[in-house]
Parts: C-alpha cells; sequence; structure tokens
C-alpha cells in the first residue's frame, strides 16, 4: 500500500481501467467499415451532455475547429472540458454555453472566462500541460495512475487531484496523477481513411495518447485518403482504425487555425473573437460564425470566401517535411 | 534615429529583457522554451546572434528547429517556428526528456515571483475561487521549472510583481527555501530556478539560504530604485554587475526577424537611452 503524504482537492473522475476495457469490450468497433460521417451526425452520435470532453491542440494551431462549432451549435451542455496546450476555444466553448468544468493546463484567458469562473458557472480544477497529457499516457497504458517529477509543493497541486507519496522502490517522494479517460476526443487531421486510419504530420501535443484513451474518438481530416495508401506506407499511420469512431471530411477544418504544410492561421478572425469577448459582443460573433449557418462547409463559402481561404493557402510556404 | 551613429536608443522594457536573456545562451547547453511569445524570441536572438547551433525543444513537440525568419505573426505551431527540426515528436516526448536530465534551462514568463523564485501564472488579487483577474494557468511552466537543472524567468520589474508571497504558486522556485524543499515535494534533486530577468536587473539565488539575489543592474538605474520597486528586500551581491544595454544590431533582429511589426514587444513600456553613458533620458 503506498503511503500518501499530501492529497490535492481537486475533483478528477476516479480512475477506472478495467470499465474502460469493458467499453472496449462491448462498444468499440473492430470491424473495417467505412466511419465517414458528417460533422453534424459525427457530435449528435458521439458528444452528450455532460461528457469529458478532450482536443488535441487549440484553435490556433491544428485543433478541431469545424467540431468545436457544432459542438455549439447543436448546445451541447455541461461538459468537461480538458485546458491543455488550449488556446481562445475553452471561451468560445464557455460563450457557447457548453462548459461547466475545466482541467486547466493552460488557457487563454480574457473577460469570458473571468465571468464564467466569478459567477461560478464554470468550476475550474488545476493541473499543467505536462500533467494533462500524463494523465493521458496513464489512461492509454490502461493503469490507474503514473509517479511523476513535478506538481509537487506547489498550489497547483493542491488544487489538483495528484497526490505525493512514498516511491515503493527508491523510497523517495514522488507525485502521481490519476489516468484520464476521456469519454470524447476531437482530432484534427492531415489525412485519414475512411476507416478511421489516421496521418497526422508536424509535431503536435499528444494525439496518440489521447486517441487510446478515450471512449469515443471523432477525428476530422483535412483529405480523405484511400486505405491502400495507409497500406502502402504503414509507417506514416499516426492512429490506427480501431480507436477512431468517425471520420469527418473537414478542409480546413482547423480554422481559424493553421494546419501545417497546408494554410496559416487566420489572425484577423481569432483577433475578431477576443474582440467580440471584449466588447460583449460573443453572442453576434456565434450567430455569425456558428448558428446562422448549418455546417462548416457553409460557413466556409458564406462567411469566409474562396479568396481569403487562398490567401491562407499562400501564407503557408514551407511544406518542407509535411507532404514530401 | 535608431542608426548606428546616433548618441540615442529607443527599446521597449520587453525588448530588454530578450536581449538580456539572449546573452545568456549558450551553445552547448539544451533548452526547454515555454510556448511562442518572448522567451522563445529571447533564445532565438541568442541563437541568431551568438549560438547558432544552440539546441531548444518546445511544449508541442518540435525538437531542435532552425526556424525560417522573419517569424509569422502567429508563432505558434507555425511551420516556420518548426521549421527544420530533428525530430517532430510530441509534449510527452520532451517532457520525458527534461524529465531525464537533458534540459540544462528552462525560459519561462511569469505573473508574479517570490522571494524563493516561487511563481505565478494562475491569478491575481482576490481569492482562488474569486480571483480578481483569473490567468491562463501554468502550462508547462511546472514541468519546466521542476525538471530543467536551471530556470531562467523573465517578468517585469514591479511591486506588484515581486512579492513577499505569490496570489498562487503555480510553478516550483525553492518552495520555503529550506534545504532539501524541493526533494522533499517529489521533484529531481539540484533543479530549481537560476536567474529572474528584468528590463532593469538580473537577479540570482544564494546557494545555500535560496534568497533571491541582485546581482546586476540595467546602466540606466540604480539598487535602490530597483528595491523600491520590489515588496521584498532582495540581498545584494558584494559587487553588482553592470548590464549591457540592448544593441542596435539586437533591436533590428528583434524588430525585422523575430517580431516583425512589433506585434508584442512593442506593447511594453518605451524608453530611450544616451548611447554613450546608457543613463536614461526619456
Amino acid at each position: 500500500m503506498l503511503e500518501v503524504i499530501a492529497r490535492g482537492t481537486g475533483e478528477f473522475k476516479p480512475p477506472d481501467p478495467d470499465g474502460f476495457r469493458a467499453h472496449v469490450r462491448d462498444h468499440k468497433e473492430r470491424r473495417l467499415v467505412s466511419k465517414l460521417v458528417s460533422e453534424r451526425d459525427a457530435v449528435a452520435r458521439f458528444v452528450s451532455d455532460g461528457d469529458y470532453l478532450a482536443y488535441d491542440l487549440n484553435i490556433a494551431y491544428r485543433g478541431p475547429g469545424s467540431l468545436f462549432r457544432e459542438v455549439i451549435r447543436q448546445k451541447k451542455k455541461d461538459l468537461w472540458v480538458m485546458a491543455k496546450f488550449t488556446w481562445t476555444d475553452v471561451s468560445l466553448l464557455i460563450a457557447g454555453g457548453c462548459v461547466s468544468k475545466v482541467d486547466v493546463g493552460w488557457m487563454e484567458f480574457g473577460p469570458i472566462l473571468n465571468r464564467a469562473v466569478k459567477d461560478g458557472s464554470v468550476k475550474l480544477m488545476e493541473w499543467s500541460n505536462g500533467a494533462l497529457a500524463y494523465r493521458l499516457l496513464a489512461g492509454s497504458l490502461g493503469v490507474p495512475y503514473l509517479p511523476m517529477r513535478y506538481l509537487g509543493g506547489t498550489d497547483t497541486f493542491e488544487q489538483s487531484g495528484a497526490i505525493l507519496t512514498e516511491d515503493p522502490y527508491t523510497h523517495k517522494p514522488v507525485c502521481a496523477v490519476p489516468a484520464l479517460n476521456p469519454d470524447v476526443a476531437l482530432i484534427h487531421a492531415h489525412q485519414a481513411d475512411m476507416y478511421g486510419n489516421t496521418r497526422i504530420f508536424g509535431a503536435g501535443v499528444s494525439p496518440v495518447e489521447m486517441a487510446m484513451a478515450s471512449k469515443r474518438v471523432i477525428v476530422s481530416a483535412e483529405e480523405i485518403i484511400d486505405p491502400l495508401e495507409i497500406r502502402k506506407q504503414p509507417q506514416r499511420t499516426t492512429i490506427p482504425y480501431y480507436f477512431v469512431d468517425a471520420v469527418v471530411h473537414a478542409p480546413f477544418g482547423s480554422y481559424p487555425g493553421s494546419t501545417q504544410g497546408l494554410y496559416a492561421a487566420d489572425l484577423e478572425q481569432w483577433l475578431a473573437f477576443a474582440a467580440a469577448g471584449a466588447m460583449g459582443k460573443t453572442d453576434e460573433y456565434l450567430e455569425n460564425w456558428v448558428y446562422s449557418v448549418s455546417s462548416h462547409q457553409e460557413m466556409l463559402e458564406k462567411r469566409v470566401g474562396e479568396a481569403k481561404l487562398q490567401a491562407l493557402r499562400d501564407a503557408d510556404t514551407l511544406k518542407e517535411g509535411y507532404y514530401d | 534615429m535608431t542608426d548606428s551613429e546616433s548618441p540615442t536608443v529607443s527599446f521597449t522594457d520587453i525588448e530588454a529583457t530578450i536581449c538580456h536573456i539572449s546573452h545568456m545562451i549558450e551553445e552547448d547547453k539544451l533548452y526547454f522554451v515555454q510556448m511562442a511569445g518572448a522567451p522563445l524570441m529571447a533564445l532565438l536572438l541568442g541563437k541568431r546572434l551568438r549560438a547558432p547551433n544552440v539546441g531548444y525543444v518546445v511544449e508541442e513537440g518540435a525538437v531542435c528547429p532552425d526556424p525560417e525568419f522573419p517569424l509569422p505573426r502567429m508563432m505558434l505551431g507555425s511551420s516556420g517556428t518548426h521549421f527544420r527540426a530533428v525530430q517532430w515528436t510530441s509534449m510527452l516526448a520532451v517532457d520525458t526528456h527534461a524529465a531525464l536530465g537533458f534540459m540544462d534551462y528552462g525560459l519561462l514568463a511569469a505573473l508574479q515571483v517570490d522571494r524563493f523564485g516561487n511563481f505565478n501564472s494562475t491569478f491575481i488579487g482576490g481569492t482562488y475561487e474569486q480571483p480578481e483577474r483569473r490567468f491562463g494557468g501554468p502550462g508547462g511552466a511546472n514541468e519546466i521549472a521542476s525538471q530543467c537543472w536551471r530556470t531562467i524567468i523573465m517578468t517585469k520589474l514591479q511591486k506588484r510583481k515581486f512579492v513577499e508571497r505569490c496570489d498562487f504558486i503555480s510553478s516550483p522556485g525553492y518552495l520555503d527555501g529550506t534545504p532539501g524543499a524541493r526533494e522533499r515535494a517529489g521533484l529531481p534533486p539540484g533543479t530549481g530556478p537560476w536567474r529572474i530577468v528584468t528590463a532593469e536587473a538580473t537577479f540570482g539565488f544564494n546557494d545555500t539560504t535560496h534568497e533571491m539575489r541582485l546581482d546586476a543592474l540595467a546602466p540606466w538605474t540604480s539598487v535602490d530604485e530597483v528595491l523600491a520597486q520590489m515588496e521584498f528586500r532582495p540581498q545584494v551581491a558584494d559587487k553588482v554587475d553592470v548590464m549591457q544595454p540592448p544593441g542596435e544590431q539586437e533591436l533590428k533582429m528583434i524588430r525585422a526577424d523575430i517580431d516583425p511589426g512589433g506585434f508584442s514587444t512593442g506593447k511594453g513600456d518605451w524608453l530611450t537611452i544616451d548611447v554613450a553613458t546608457g543613463k536614461r533620458i526619456a
């Protein structure tokens, strides 16, 4: 039995590796079947009110921008969101009324977030980017917790669900964090086939561990490729199909963020959201960019326009390493 | 007005801090840099001017990139910022590189710092439950400040930033300063804050008491002026060094290549100094 020296007070979902195994046994598709669906169907089917929602990267950089907007469009409620290396996307989801809890690694702060914390409509739990990634790693390994060499000694630790314990091998104090198995993960990728075999090019945060650790996984992909292409270059596969529940074809799916090797971030659009938050005009912003269009495709056509999309493609001049 | 013949030079406090840190960059060391902002700009200035082959990792998993300049305004995750890395991997991977002891220096920014180098990036004022101003959280700072051998923290020299007690300790310095405090909290031994860098002054830490110590001053300020901007009184080194002020070449490189248009560095407080004397004239 581990001796607990100190224990954080933050709320967390108790790790349940056996429950996760049972979920995999009963619900994860093993067959090679097409999982191609619209963003509307993917979010309607796989995101539920009250879910723990995780996503890789953020609204500035290869995040699932089109899926964020669909979650808001469908007015999902009471989500517990993982803010690991995030940006204004947490504020966007809060503005959409979707969030009740946030696990904080890093998020861009502003008036929307300040108000939600002060009026108690959103509760925060403190971790760090790396600690949340470690929790996903534990979740992806099928173990209940992992020891790690940080968090201890800080107020962050006090507001987290971490423990400080005596390590049974070295007999020195070590921090440990509970495994995290999100209900649903949103991951934006460069390419996927219809079965869910997914390729991500470039650096990132923890898409692999997140896909493995999550009960349901929605992948949005810039391009849907032939399954034979996957089998011809298996080393390029980031996530194999059986972890993935839905594949959504989403060109410019990270918009207004960038996808490396394809297009740059639309800074003006991103600043427009920050400005809307500062001026109390978030409702107008959501109406224009989310509610008044029925899909990501319609938003690109009516609100962004081909000229802007081409300019963003042209602004990302460095393809080396991504597509060669 | 800022050509090499001019008698004065103008810059912001952020630019000055970036220049000071850039002077510390060593080519035979590895750096772990938090996100894409002033700490990364400082590393890149040092890499451009003095240590072209210095290696660094960023939280989002780019290992030792050789970025393409000028950098885009949105540096985070741009293909230019990750250009010609030796590996594109994940946050977990670079985090473990630090856990293994490969990262000599962590480079960070903080909102608030106390005499033992503990720092805050979570909230200012009020209580944790009802903060006056909530901020983004530690991000990767906790793992960087815990696991790198030495941590360099940049902030502003202001009374509300150099405080007796942080409103919230997001990331660890020497904790309560007692010997072994970090180890008792499960952190790797032999690690801790090394320098706190501001535009006007650089601080180190007493090896035994772990208290902050004023080590160096910009030529346009004095010990008394610096102490007046701090809520606590730090130790003062027997010999306080004078820091080199920002040079023309460094400022040109920041403004043309590293933060074109001064999107973030230009937003600081401007000052003008006499180049010959280093004294502030505006």
